[in-house]
């Protein structure tokens, strides 16, 4: 009976997709907004003084990785 | 070394809460409160060190680099606050607070913090910025500033009629400055969560890679370190910028400006 409940113990697997899908997003917003700014300083060079604002944004993105992330310490 | 051992030993000491170490009073002093007090005294005794060395000529040496860095917060609080005077008369708090936890985020990167120094088991220092508890008072710090500072400026009837912005006969008025209202509260956790997140997730990256290089852990352990002293300024920055930009709207509609960003 342990044998069993420890093969099918699911806490690795939820933590992993967790994890995963948690990070996916604030991976792809990350990009979009580098995208966006490479995009702005391409058309316009002067634009690249605005890098500063850009990194608050990366972080307000970032918060929901690190929320996923800090989430698998709570699964038990 | 065994090379099939590789790895395989216990996982790395990997904490989220700050541990306990002794009361004082029947107030319980855990390990990142300790190492808090300590670099807070190191900070004022530096910052009393340099303050010979900062002259209207110009600063020498070490001092030239904090006077660069509070010259760049206040070149930031005066470009979103619309003027240097009213920039410099808020230029203390933020100042203090940039240079509070960028000395905290790099205390927390020097060898002997973390298990390697211990106090009846458990580590006796620890980051004080990787401590839940240390930033939400930080964050709910700023918040009740900014908050009387606002009301200050600005009266508390037009403080929170800056709230309700639109027609006050139109309902969704009164639900949307509801949630603006609520939204100062998110704000208490998000500025909280992003800055204690950021610090003990590095800290957990570091301690991982250490273990998983075992022997050669100074070499595998040191591209992270690096990474965390960048994020470690790029946090601080960002935790000031912010405090700045809730600062800056909650003030800017008496003067009926536009907002330039």
């Amino acid at each position: 009976m342990e044998l069993f409940a420890e093969a099918t113990n699911l806490v690795p697997l939820a933590k992993g997709i967790a994890l995963g899908f948690g990070v996916m997003g604030p991976a792809i917003a990350i990009g979009m907004i580098g995208t966006a700014f490479m995009n702005g300083v391409s058309r316009n060079p002067e634009s690249s003084k605005f890098l500063g604002q850009i990194l608050v944004f990366v972080s307000l993105a970032e918060l929901f990785g690190l929320i996923a992330f800090a989430s698998i310490f709570i699964i038990k | 070394m065994n090379i099939f051992r590789f790895a395989a030993e216990d996982g790395p000491h990997i904490a989220i809460a700050p541990e306990y170490l002794f009361s004082i009073g029947g107030v319980d002093i855990t390990n990142s409160i300790l190492y808090g007090w300590i670099s807070a005294v190191l900070l004022l005794g530096l910052f009393f060190y340099l303050r010979k060395s900062i002259t209207i000529q110009g600063s020498k040496g070490v001092a030239r680099v904090f006077d660069a860095l509070s010259e760049f917060i206040i070149g930031l609080m005066a470009s979103s606050l619309g003027s240097r005077e009213k920039a410099l008369r808020y230029a203390p708090l933020f100042v203090t607070t940039f240079f509070f936890i960028v000395f905290n985020n790099w205390m927390g990167l020097l060898p002997g913090v973390g298990p390697a120094l211990e106090y009846n088991g458990t580590p006796l220092l620890r980051p004080y910025t990787a401590d839940l508890n240390a930033t939400l008072a930080m964050a709910f710090v700023m918040i009740i500033i900014v908050q009387t500072l606002a009301i200050r400026e600005s009266g508390i009837a037009k403080h929170i009629g800056h709230y309700f912005q639109g027609s006050m006969k139109n309902p969704m008025t009164y639900a949307i400055g509801g949630l603006e209202m609520f939204g100062e509260l998110t704000r208490i956790a998000s500025l909280a969560l992003r800055l204690f997140l950021n610090i003990v997730i590095g800290k957990i990256l570091i301690s991982i890679f250490s273990y998983l290089g075992s022997s050669a852990a100074p070499l595998t352990a040191l591209p992270f370190t690096l990474m965390e002293l960048f994020i470690g300024l790029l946090q601080a920055y960002i935790f000031v910028v912010l405090c700045i930009s809730y600062l800056a709207v909650a003030t800017s509609h008496n003067h009926n400006h536009e907002e330039h960003a």
